[in-house]
């Protein structure tokens, strides 16, 4: 009952930012279908072959059909995380809430996995199925010449875990309690250079794993600063 | 309470590992700034500088340099000439390089632009990776490196009157092309056994070495000549064809040369007469055997001749092997010790030695025969190299000292033959070895600075944390994570167990906050002293 309860409160908390994201996302995706299905479709990829002559390799190594979903899933994960982070553990230090929370009579296990439960609830309920129904989509009969691969539909996965380990990042920045300067920000230091690390790899599992690993650090010294902390 | 105590054990070492890792990536971004900075000074101070006069050499001594810098040609008759450039007149972009020709007695044949020299010289295979037009194993890690616009693909058009029919995708895992119509429906695989309808009778190609692809003169439908460890396959989508070329059973391959086999308009640099030439493939394995695959005919040889820098051409009346050697002692393994490359160098650099150029004709039973040779000798270096410790520029070697000593603990750990992977051109574009060549750079080369900047960093922790120890292991620990660490550590320790300390009331000593009992006397924190808000408990 407190953990639904706290659980309605927070998801309300997080609702505005959910629906943006789903919204821009659902927009400008509906534009790169229409672009991107009119481009396919006169072959301009492949109008730049001539005969006798040897192929540069760049001319015949593409990106997938809807790649350019790519850049908006990787900021407005990103972006959806940064916000829900700072909503969730950085406006209650401002307002003054973190006492009045507290001290209701729940513990705060409770309180925190509310608040985690209620992000992840907002990132599976807003641009997960959207991409779900992108790739579903793109990958039907006679919408693209060549359908994009289930790697790129992992690869989309990719970065929406990348906004959850922000969220986390963000979260874990927030409740510290050092100078700004000093290490408060490393938690959202270590989200980034999880992201960069990302980036330069090719493996699907180490990078999996890489993001798995990060987000257990992050949620451990999440739990651990909030029932240490005092508020 | 139970969970805050089982947490503290993952959570304390997550939190240092955040930290210094955090603070180990600062401090590399700011050393690389330094290093660069002072790379760019002199790299423009070597540009802006004047050059020194070259000293005076002697006639001989310019024979000797003039023999040693000119290419070495051959005519078709066995005919070695020697072609020497002169400098490039500036302010003239387009004229061709003037060149002068001499034959093996030092005799001056010809003297003009080099397209417009009256002999016509064989010409040799050219390396299949060295083309800018081949796609590379590196080429096909970067294409799968992940980044917000996704992963790349190789996908290989079929068209007809002018409109794309099919499209050809290469699944790397897998290891075969995937085929779909325009209506994005699956029409066939080809792998290995050629093309195939169903995914169950594909085999795959085998593991990617490059490729290079090309439009035929009568067509927009590209074949690709395809490599993988063992295989060389070329791949016709239009016809759906699939050759198989060459398959090694016994080692892999090493390096293939290609010469006049892709079928290129006469204004591509990849053109060769088919009046004069026939198609080569040059293929080289592991073993060091050589094997030749020819057109017009079909014939396939292979050489009796282990050396590993030979070019291969076949007219249309011989095969001509060139072979280029000397007395030098091999270079010693790349992955052996630095030290015996270091002593190659050095032995190499302070004598003389034979060079010669060979031409040799090809029998129909593999068998060479020499046709024409030429000799000339190599002069010393004038100033052999010493190779330092360190042979970083200056500014490098100091920014380093900064750098973690444990770098150089993990490096003498591993051994060199480890590290040395991280130059090895197939290793380019991995991550792994990126970063092994990253703190390569960075490390502080057991320097003197380093120890001692370790030890005063030591000696600071031990004075700030006396006072704050709450235990001798975590007090040790910290101790020994400074020293391995340098600056991070203690910037870490810094970040992690700065805390506020009083004088205890017992015994009069520096104390922290955050044990209960001093560490010195055992004497409890001072009590709060009563004030008005009392009044509530004292009645």
């Amino acid at each position: 009952m407190r953990f639904s309860s706290l659980l309605h409160k927070e998801f309300r908390e997080c609702l505005p930012w959910m629906l943006l994201a789903a919204i821009l996302f659902v927009a400008v995706t509906s534009v790169l279908f229409q672009t991107e299905t009119y481009s396919e479709n006169n072959s301009y990829r492949f109008s730049r072959l001539s005969p006798g002559t040897v192929i540069s390799s760049y001319k015949i190594t593409f990106y997938p059909a809807m790649s350019e979903t790519g850049p908006w899933l990787f900021f407005l994960s990103i972006g959806l995380g940064l916000a829900l982070g700072v909503r969730q553990f950085w406006i209650p230090n401002f307002t003054g809430t973190w006492p009045f929370l507290l001290h209701r009579s729940v513990s705060r296990n409770t309180i925190l996995a509310a608040k985690l439960t209620a992000a992840s609830i907002a990132f599976a309920c807003s641009i997960v199925p959207i991409w779900v129904g992108i790739y579903w989509y793109a990958t039907r009969p006679e919408v693209f010449a060549v359908p994009p691969t289930f790697r790129f539909f992992i690869e989309g996965w990719i970065f929406i875990t990348l906004g959850l380990v922000t969220y986390l990042g963000a979260g874990l920045s927030g409740l510290s309690t050092a100078k700004w300067y000093t290490t408060k920000i490393f938690g959202l230091a270590f989200a980034s250079l999880i992201i960069i690390t990302t980036f330069s790899q090719r493996s699907l599992v180490w990078v999996l794993t890489l993001i798995a690993v990060s987000a257990a650090i992050l949620l451990s010294r999440i739990f651990d600063t909030f029932l240490r902390r005092e508020f | 309470m139970k969970l805050k105590i089982k947490l503290q054990y993952i959570a304390t070492p997550a939190k240092i590992f955040m930290a210094v890792l955090v603070i180990l990536c600062l401090l590399s971004i700011l050393q690389g700034i330094c290093i660069e900075i002072e790379r760019t000074y002199a790299r423009a101070k070597r540009l802006t500088a004047k050059e020194k006069p070259e000293a005076e050499l002697s006639q001989e001594e310019r024979r000797q340099d003039r023999i040693r810098s000119s290419s070495k040609e051959f005519l078709a008759d066995g005919t070695i000439h020697l072609i020497s450039r002169l400098e490039r007149t500036s302010g003239q972009r387009n004229q061709s390089e003037k060149v002068q020709i001499y034959d093996v007695n030092d005799k001056l044949l010809w003297e003009g632009p080099r397209d417009k020299k009256p002999y016509e010289y064989l010409f040799w295979d050219r390396q299949f990776q060295v083309s800018r037009d081949a796609f590379t194993q590196q080429d096909l890690k970067r294409t799968q490196m992940i980044t917000p616009g996704f992963s790349r693909y190789i996908e290989i058009p079929v068209s007809s009157d002018s409109k794309i029919e099919q499209i050809w995708r290469y699944h790397p895992a897998a290891q075969y092309f995937k085929g779909y119509d325009m209506r994005g429906e699956t029409i066939g695989y080809v792998g290995s056994n050629g093309f195939t309808e169903s995914k169950s009778e594909v085999k795959p190609l085998g593991e990617f070495r490059q490729f290079t692809a090309w439009c035929p003169v009568d067509s927009y439908n590209p074949i690709l000549l395809l490599q993988t460890q063992k295989s060389i396959y070329q791949i016709n989508f239009e016809k759906q064809e699939v050759e198989l070329i060459f398959e090694s059973t016994d080692s892999d391959i090493r390096r293939v040369n290609l010469f006049a086999w892709i079928d290129a308009k006469s204004d591509d640099k990849e053109y060769a007469d088919p009046n004069k030439y026939r198609p080569l493939l040059h293929c080289e394995t592991r073993d060091g055997k050589h094997h030749l695959i020819l057109r017009e005919p079909k014939q396939q040889l292979s050489l009796n001749l282990r050396r590993p820098s030979v070019s291969v051409v076949a007219t249309k009346q011989d095969i001509f092997v060139r072979n280029i050697g000397s007395d030098m002692p091999p270079l010693p393994d790349i992955n052996s010790s630095q030290q015996l490359v270091d002593k190659w160098v050095q032995e190499v650099q302070k004598k003389s030695w034979n060079m010669w150029t060979e031409l040799y004709k090809v029998k129909n039973n593999g068998e060479l025969e020499l046709v024409n040779s030429y000799k000339y000798v190599r002069p010393p270096l004038s100033e052999p190299v010493a190779k330092a410790r360190d042979p970083r520029p200056v500014v490098q070697r100091y920014v380093c000292q900064f750098s973690p000593p444990l770098y150089d603990l993990i490096i003498r750990y591993f051994g060199e033959r480890f590290w040395s992977g991280s130059y090895l051109y197939q290793n380019r574009g991995d991550f792994f070895y990126d970063l092994l060549k990253v703190i390569l750079e960075i490390r502080p080369y057991d320097g003197i600075i380093n120890r001692i900047l370790s030890v005063i960093m030591m000696g600071f922790v031990f004075w700030h944390g006396w006072s704050r120890r709450t235990s001798w292991a975590r007090f040790i620990f910290w101790l020994i994570f400074t020293g391995l660490f340098n600056i991070a550590g203690l910037l870490t320790y810094l970040a992690l167990n700065h805390t506020a300390v009083i004088k205890c009331p017992v015994c009069g000593k520096l104390r922290g906050l955050t044990q209960v009992d001093c560490v010195r006397c055992q004497g409890q924190l001072p009590a709060p002293e009563r004030g008005k808000l009392d009044l509530i408990f004292s009645a």
